[in-house]
């Protein structure tokens, strides 16, 4: 797909430092595939194999090794799927092969996703000793009728009693939340809101529910609340955020001051991370070139490909023309931008290959710039995709 | 000579021409079966989807009849649309003979007619032929009856086929040699040949199809264009068989193509004669005409840097398309583009899938129009093509349309909903004819309606059995007044219309309401106003679309992110940035959905 790959050794592009480096771990098991979901997740038929996908994941991060020799590990995050459907000891065992085979920063951040069902959240405590210090909980509502017109499996009360137990155990936590739900009314949108905020969460997500291609809901799309409507549920949900004190530092998160996720900040900042597990991305930059992986997506396929050797499913050199678009559709999600000097060090390019899409987004207002930094205006981060599309 | 016929088919769409054409090239085996693609006549492509033969193209035939003789028979194809008709005329010219081909379940329609009519005024012997005979719905009694009735040729013993299934196919060509008369014309006389049909080919330039009609023309000779008076240098001759096969030569009575070194497809004019420098005819053969447009339009690049390559795809298709005219145009609106005329609106549409099919160009076509007579006051007579050019209204006397004849031939269930269309078209009814089960209706309608949208309408109010032929009448004067858009308080001038001031205040009411629909929502309210001079007389407002993000963009997998922008994007290709808005392909042509009160 790439037009002009970096051309090693024959030109004078080169990063002078390389990105922070995190590591995402991809659990693709969930109890059961929820309509409006496009993640790689798979049925849990009989349960998962627990002791073989942990040995796995260790054997797909040692051929990583050799790419990344001497660069710490800033933040580690375990998502899904559903990561808690896998034991505490089972995160604790995975946990401790990581600490002996990478420089772990000590201050990491290291999140595990959960789901808010019983069995699940009676292992919260467990979690938090295995050194996850950081809890992300699907909650998506905590009104009963819509989360099973989304298809959840977990009720209101198990949402509730599941935020309960993850701030009794972590002073670090998210909330996952979502809007423009099948039926729900503004009021009921702020409802999840107030309850979400009462368990005293540390950061907040709160997704507007979009119907995405591959998904149940594609193929039978619910009524859902018209554009308008929805418009008005996100600029309510903002203000009462805001007023309780959050910052809505990207486009779906907000948090309390210094809460930000380390890691997904670490995506939206064009920063490196591996990722293990199936089907999960990884983006590593080296002194003359960018690349990116995907893994075999399907589990019996990762677990034999780690088997044969190598979980890569495909590998590409990122050409130079890539790069600023890329960089753009990172960054252009956080509320304060880049600083300027970010580009050149991220994408080893000038920031004049931004000019073009630069000029024309600050001439229809959708920038905001000076010496030190570009952020996206007010419209730019409501009309994000038509700012992304000037650096298409 | 005597062994010649030269016949062509007239039918209607649908009706089976081309079919029977193959079967005859099959029959007489110019082609082996495996040559044989479907239809082998109609060689566009487009013309394969939209079963309308395009340009005139011709097979040469070996027939051995049943009285043991040879005979050459020269199937001359004709265009089956009204756009057409003088391609028609002159495909007619040239032959002594043609097939009436009729839909043994549907009859007699219109365009068929006016195609009968021409040939019977050019002394052209015209031989029934029902096709379709297998089919249940088939009624041949009542069809024999029709074309008695309509076209008044004695049909008792029309030839009954099926070209699908190859029925008859014998009898049809036994009758050509029975009834066509062999061609008349002095081989000996100085040479005369009609142009039936010219195209332009990437290795030999220029492929003339002609009609010898005396004399006879070789290689090597000296020939001379009467139109034009120039002069050219025969290269080759030969006949198609429908492949080309090269001949010493072409004698009086024969058909078939030559090859003069010409590079311009305007130095070859349909119906032009063709004769020898020395000695050269007195006359040219009659019914010669320059042909002119009747429909225009604009046609812009999306992207203004796009404007070379659209002229360079425009000259293309005019090597091959001597009807195409276009001349630079700026719009305020949509920068430098093309004003292009066509035969009519068929013709139009071809030349635009053409040019984004063939030559994947992106672009935006105004409204079509026609062509007004505007008196000034100080006498002077201007001809507007584009409605935003019509000069201020206080200098003009009067503002002229053209006006044309119809004909329209409907069974009796429907003629008062076809009369009824007709009046809202502002149309005036000459006269109505009763034929067997279909009435004929005569009808001087206002070019400019019927261009719009009539023959869709005229289809959906008659299911589909109305059909309709016709002829520029007359240019007259009406309360004619020119109907501007504005988007955001900015004149569109693309959008300009010049329509009826009766119907003005409702159209432009209809026009911006159906705009709106086809606007997409912005970063900002739009303002859709229609305007008649200083007076706005309707306004809608698409509201602005209040966010567009993409909500989540998780664990570092932006592929699929990216081709979603992407194709984002990629929809916008046919939408043109005016001003700060960007307009749909659609919205331009808005007046086209625009239903009548």
């Amino acid at each position: 797909m790439s037009t002009i790959a970096l051309p090693i050794g024959k030109s004078n592009w080169q990063l002078k430092a390389l990105p922070p480096l995190s590591l995402y771990i991809h659990f693709p098991w969930c109890v059961r595939k929820c309509p409006y979901c496009d993640f790689n997740s798979h049925e849990a038929r009989g349960g998962v194999p627990e002791d073989d996908y942990i040995a796995a994941l260790v054997t797909d991060l040692e051929s990583l090794l050799p790419l990344i020799w001497g660069r710490p590990i800033h933040s580690i995050f375990m998502g899904g799927g559903t990561p808690s459907l896998f034991s505490a000891q089972a995160m604790d065992q995975l946990l401790s092969a990581l600490r002996a085979r990478l420089k772990i920063l000590p201050e990491a951040e290291i999140t595990l996703e959960a789901n808010p069902g019983t069995f699940e959240y009676e292992k919260f405590r467990d979690y938090r000793a295995a050194g996850i210090n950081r809890l992300s909980v699907g909650i998506q509502s905590f009104d009963a009728g819509h989360l099973s017109a989304i298809g959840r499996i977990h009720n209101g009360d198990e949402a509730r009693r599941a935020a309960e137990i993850a701030a009794s155990h972590f002073d670090n936590f998210n909330l996952d939340l979502m809007f423009a739900l099948p039926g729900q009314t503004l009021q009921q949108a702020l409802a999840d809101i107030s309850t979400a905020l009462s368990s005293g969460p540390s950061h907040l997500s709160c997704y507007h529910l979009t119907l995405e291609p591959n998904t149940y809901f594609h193929r039978y799309p619910p009524e859902l609340p018209d554009d308008d409507a929805a418009a008005d549920m996100h600029d309510a949900i903002e203000a009462r955020l805001v007023e309780a004190g959050f910052i809505h530092y990207e486009t779906s998160a907000y948090c309390r001051p210094g809460k930000m996720s380390y890691h997904n900040r670490n995506y939206w900042e064009f920063g490196d991370y591996l990722g293990i597990g199936a089907g999960a991305h990884g983006k590593i930059s080296f002194p003359d070139r960018i690349i990116r992986q995907a893994r075999y997506k399907q589990p019996a396929a990762y677990l034999n490909a780690v088997a044969d050797g190598s979980a890569v499913q495909t590998e590409e050199t990122l050409s130079l023309e890539q790069l600023p678009f890329e960089f753009m559709l990172n960054t252009m999600r956080l509320a304060d931008g880049f600083p300027v000097e970010l580009f050149q060090e991220r994408t080893g390019l000038p920031l004049s290959a931004l000019n073009r899409g630069l000029q024309q987004a600050e001439s229809l207002g959708l920038i905001e710039r000076d010496h030190q930094t570009i952020r996206p205006s007010a419209q730019g981060r409501r009309y994000q995709n038509r700012l992304l599309e000037l650096f298409l | 000579m005597k062994h010649i016929r030269n016949f062509s088919i007239i039918a209607h769409i649908d009706h089976g021409k081309s079919t029977l054409a193959d079967r005859f090239i099959q029959f007489c085996g110019g082609l082996e079966l495996r040559e044989m693609s479907e239809q082998v006549l109609d060689s566009m492509d487009i013309e394969k989807e939209r079963g309308i033969t395009i340009k005139a193209q011709t097979a040469a035939l070996q027939y051995k009849a049943r009285d043991g003789e040879i005979y050459n028979l020269n199937l001359i194809d004709t265009p089956g649309h009204v756009d057409f008709s003088y391609e028609v005329s002159r495909s007619l010219a040239a032959c002594e003979g043609a097939l009436l081909v009729v839909d043994a379940s549907q009859g007699v329609e219109a365009q068929t007619v006016a195609n009968c009519y021409t040939a019977i005024e050019q002394g052209v012997e015209v031989v029934a032929v029902l096709n379709k005979i297998d089919l249940p719905a088939a009624e041949p009694e009542r069809v024999i009856e029709e074309i008695e009735d309509i076209v008044g040729i004695e049909a008792t013993d029309a030839v009954r086929a099926s070209a699908k299934n190859g029925i008859g196919i014998e009898d049809i060509l036994e009758a050509v040699v029975a009834k066509v008369p062999a061609p008349e014309g002095n081989p000996e006389g100085p040479l005369k040949a009609l142009i039936i049909d010219s195209w332009f080919d990437n290795y030999v330039g220029v492929v003339m199809l002609v009609r010898v009609v005396d004399g006879e023309i070789k290689p090597k000779d000296k020939l001379l264009f009467m139109s034009t008076k120039a002069q050219h240098l025969c290269e080759q001759v030969g006949v198609f068989t429908p492949k080309s096969m090269q001949r010493d030569a072409l004698k009086a009575g024969e058909v078939g193509f030559v090859i003069a070194g010409i590079k311009e497809l305007a130095s070859a004019k349909v119906g032009d004669t063709i004769t020898h420098v020395k000695p050269a005819a007195t006359d040219p053969l009659p019914g010669f005409k320059e042909v002119k447009s009747q429909v225009f339009a604009g046609l812009y690049p999306v992207e203004s840097h796009d404007y070379d390559a659209l002229r360079d795809s425009l000259e293309k298709l005019k090597l091959n398309d001597a009807s195409l005219h276009f001349e630079p145009e700026v719009s305020q609106a949509l920068g430098f583009g093309f004003r292009c005329g066509f035969l009519g609106l068929l013709h139009l549409e071809i030349v635009q899938e053409r040019l984004e099919r063939e030559f994947d160009m992106d672009l935006i076509t105004t409204a079509p129009t026609v062509v007004y007579q505007v008196l000034m006051k100080d006498g002077e007579l201007l001809e507007v093509e584009n409605p935003s050019r019509l000069p201020d209204l206080s200098k003009i006397d009067e503002i002229r349309e053209p006006i044309i004849t119809a004909t329209i031939l409907v069974p009796q269930d429907y003629v008062g909903a076809v009369m009824t269309l007709c009046n809202q078209k502002r149309g005036a009814q000459r006269n109505m004819q009763y034929m067997g089960r279909q009435v004929m209706l005569t009808y001087d309608l206002p070019m400019a309606e019927v261009v719009m949208d009539f023959f869709d309408k005229l289809k959906s109010v008659s299911r589909g059995y109305a059909s309709l032929d016709y002829d520029f009448k007359e240019f007259r004067a009406d309360d004619l007044v020119k109907l501007d858009v504005l988007v955001n308080s900015e004149r569109v001038d693309a959008l300009s219309l010049i329509v009826h001031r009766a119907t003005s205040i409702y159209r432009g009411r209809e026009l911006v309401s159906k705009m709106r629909e086809l606007i997409p929502r912005q970063m900002f309210d739009i303002a859709i106003q229609a305007a008649i001079g200083a007076h706005i007389i309707a306004r809608e407002t698409v509201k602005a679309m209040r966010k567009d993000v993409l909500a989540k963009c998780y664990g570092g997998d932006i592929t699929r992110k990216k081709k979603l922008l992407e194709k984002q994007k990629a929809g916008k290709k046919r939408m043109k940035q005016v001003g700060n808005v960007e307009i749909p392909q659609e919205a331009f042509l808005a007046i086209l959905q625009v239903s009548d009160k």
